[in-house]
């Protein structure tokens, strides 16, 4: 082998390539033919593990893997799942892509949680010609990419959540209907964490917000490192919004909730807040979240006649109800097993034109893509649920009206 | 009125860990980066006490602090005390203990924000500004327990012997002062500290186990302008800081607050590095 060493290095690569690689295929052909039928289908799991999101993606695919192989499987073949942390850093999100790619050698991603996260990873995925299903992230650019870049990225779908211009039009139409229709609240402040699903949303909410006769008295991102809410909430009370919008994902909300108890803000709020959609939310900081509304796709009232059952036999396998990835994680399975049937085939382009094709009745709505492979909304379909705490931790679901199971009630110290 | 509150309010957490922080500093010539960890610690102690083994708030606090100020004692025998000679040696031996102790808590906890109960759960209404109890609770807890220090300090013979060495720690071993247990107990008041900011921020603050970050970053940029090893110039710099934060938030933004103490710092090193108070004397 000194002969590698020496300048004739690259030629001896080739020397070596050309009497291995014939070697490898004589040894791998007959034998991968013959495994391909029997051997399990692999489906990568890259999430944030250390979170709820990340344990309930787990917990709910690993409940629908069980329903599938108890069904006999894929087209015969065994289902079986591999998960890997991606963080909430997207660096690591890229090391857990390439991990279930490359060393797993996964047929199907079915995961996510931050968009970053997706964005870094989307070039691998499709660079690996793997079909990804996310469950997680909410930013358009996701999805906007399939429609500029059709054949590098058609891999990509979005099971959920509802993206965040969807999210945007819903918050809209909660602020005009429900904030300023039923409760009069003309006055409102909107403050969220600076990233980049919240500066693509905001513009968006407080022109809406403004075309329905609010009045958009203050507007404010934070860092999503602050510890410290009191002057944010300071000026709130005394710009004079009558209810303060939050969009927050990230940053730390659980602090947010507690500081605007402790100093008894006289002023409701609600909105997207990721980490109050955690089942233990309210739990987990005391109760002191009382009266906020947080947006959600799915609670335990009979949306479909998959709702209640997913509920339950998910509660069993964890402390907590699920999240909101562990909807789409669960449907995610089922319509790829689907869509595996219909093709007949583990080709990956007629499993995507199957994908296309897609009507399946998921947990809180029938889920079907549009031609940028992106979640639909509407009516039967995934909708966003504005949802509040109430005494004891219960939950009841106030807009939109049809689904209205509890009625809105005030934080305790503006109660008269 | 408000910025002066709130200002309070942060210097008062602020001044609790950096004056800990300078103090083993000064006396040992320790620059400590697990100190974060004990204020995490002390909070986390304080969250597993009362919503695990179910124990009042008070004795939960105590506790804690206590168990942290003995954490600090053991951590310096075991681990500081071999390397003391060496400042890189010690700054790598407690960077590595402070992240130890942030993956315990990862792999204990989850990375989760955890709830510590405040004291105080009602609102104070001081000139028309609404503030939450435990904030001012804070604000007196770090006036008592740093003039406790300071009298401690200047009026007994132990907290003698801690200026003793901290002017020259060999002539204070000639005179016979045991300068080993005396940083043990320099140790224990330093982690003691950071546990009460933490028990005393926990319930407004976010517990979760990066925690101690926020902490470390915080005291540095406090010593480095108030000086190295200087307790007075530690609170100075934290009332500076703390009110510096409050004013960026109320009139431009709450996403500025975090460059300010980088910035502070910055400017500090490059224009006078031994800070304002910049003397390499303890006090």
């Amino acid at each position: 082998m000194a002969i590698c060493k020496s300048r004739l290095h690259s030629a001896c690569g080739h020397w070596l390539v050309a009497v291995l690689a014939p070697l490898f295929l004589l040894l791998q052909s007959p034998a991968a033919l013959a495994q391909d039928n029997n051997k399990p289908v692999r489906i990568g799991v890259p999430t944030a593990m250390q979170l709820q999101v990340g344990r309930d993606t787990i917990t709910a695919i690993k409940m629908a893997v069980d329903e599938v192989n108890k069904k006999g499987g894929i087209l015969g073949r065994k289902v079986e799942f591999v998960v890997a942390d991606e963080t909430e850093n997207p660096e690591t999100g890229i090391s857990a892509i390439r991990k279930l790619l490359a060393n797993e050698k996964v047929d199907v991603l079915i995961g996510g949680y931050t968009s970053g996260v997706t964005l870094a990873q989307m070039p691998h995925i499709s660079a690996a010609k793997t079909i990804y299903l996310g469950v997680g992230a909410a930013s358009p650019s996701v999805t906007n990419k399939v429609k500029t870049d059709y054949d590098n990225y058609k891999y990509v779908f979005r099971v959920g959540p509802i993206n965040s211009a969807h999210q945007a039009r819903a918050l809209v139409d909660y602020v005009s209907n429900f904030v300023i229709g039923e409760l009069g609240y003309k006055n409102i402040a909107i403050i969220g964490e600076n990233a980049k699903w919240v500066q693509d949303l905001v513009p968006l909410l407080s022109k809406g917000a403004k075309e329905v006769g609010a009045e958009v008295k203050l507007t404010e991102l934070f860092d999503t490192q602050t510890s410290d809410f009191s002057p944010l909430l300071a000026k709130v009370k005394a710009s004079g919004a009558q209810y303060m919008i939050v969009i927050v994902s990230h940053g730390s909300s659980d602090i947010l909730a507690k500081q605007w108890h402790d100093a008894q803000v006289p002023v409701p709020y609600g909105g997207v807040d990721v980490k109050s959609m955690d089942g233990d939310f309210f739990k987990r900081i005391g109760g002191k979240s009382i009266s906020q509304v947080t947006v959600n796709f799915a609670v335990r009232t009979p949306l479909t006649k998959k709702t209640i059952p997913f509920f339950d036999e998910f509660k069993k396998q964890s402390p907590n109800y699920p999240v909101f990835t562990a909807f789409f994680a669960y449907d995610a399975v089922l319509l790829y097993a689907d869509a595996v049937k219909r093709a007949g085939s583990f080709d990956t382009d007629k499993i995507i034109k199957e994908l296309e094709k897609t009507r399946h009745e998921g947990i809180a709505g029938e889920i079907s893509f549009d031609e940028q492979h992106d979640l639909q909304t509407g009516k039967g379909k995934y909708n966003l649920l504005f949802v509040q705490w109430q005494e004891k931790g219960e939950r009841a679901v106030i807009y939109p009206k049809e689904l209205r199971n509890g009625d809105f009630i005030l934080p305790p110290w503006m109660k008269k | 009125m408000e910025i002066l509150i709130h200002g309070a309010v942060s210097s008062a957490i602020y001044a609790m860990l950096a004056v800990g922080f300078t103090l083993i500093f000064g006396v040992a010539r320790v620059l400590n980066l697990a100190h974060g960890s004990f204020y995490a610690l002390g909070a986390y102690g304080t969250y597993v006490a009362t919503a695990i083994l179910g124990w009042p708030l008070l004795p939960a606090a105590l506790m804690a602090i206590a168990l942290v100020a003995l954490f600090g004692v053991v951590i310096e025998k075991i681990f500081i005390r071999p390397l003391r000679h060496s400042q890189l040696g010690v700054l790598m031996i407690t960077l590595a203990i402070s992240l130890v102790i942030e993956q315990a808590l990862f792999l204990i906890f989850g990375s989760e924000y955890r709830n510590v109960p405040a004291f105080i759960q009602s609102k104070v209404t001081i000139g028309g500004i609404d503030i939450a109890g435990q904030r001012l609770l804070t604000v007196a807890v770090a006036v008592v327990a740093i003039g406790a220090l300071y009298l401690f300090i200047q009026r007994t013979r132990l907290g003698s012997a801690i200026l003793a060495i901290s002017q020259d720690a060999e002539a204070a071993k000639y005179m016979g002062i045991p300068s080993d247990r005396i940083f043990s107990l320099v140790m224990a008041i330093s982690a003691a500290l950071a546990a009460l900011a933490g028990v005393m921020a926990g319930p407004f603050l976010s517990v979760q186990p990066a925690m101690h970050l926020l902490p470390i970053m915080k005291a540095f940029a406090i010593v480095i302008v108030g000086g190295l090893g200087s307790i007075p110039g530690s609170i100075v710099a934290a009332l500076m800081l703390g009110y510096a934060e409050t004013i960026v938030a109320y009139t431009i933004s709450s996403s500025w607050t975090e460059i300010v103490s980088v910035l502070a710092t910055l400017l500090m090193l490059v224009f006078r590095p031994a800070g304002i108070f910049g003397k390499r004397a303890a006090f």
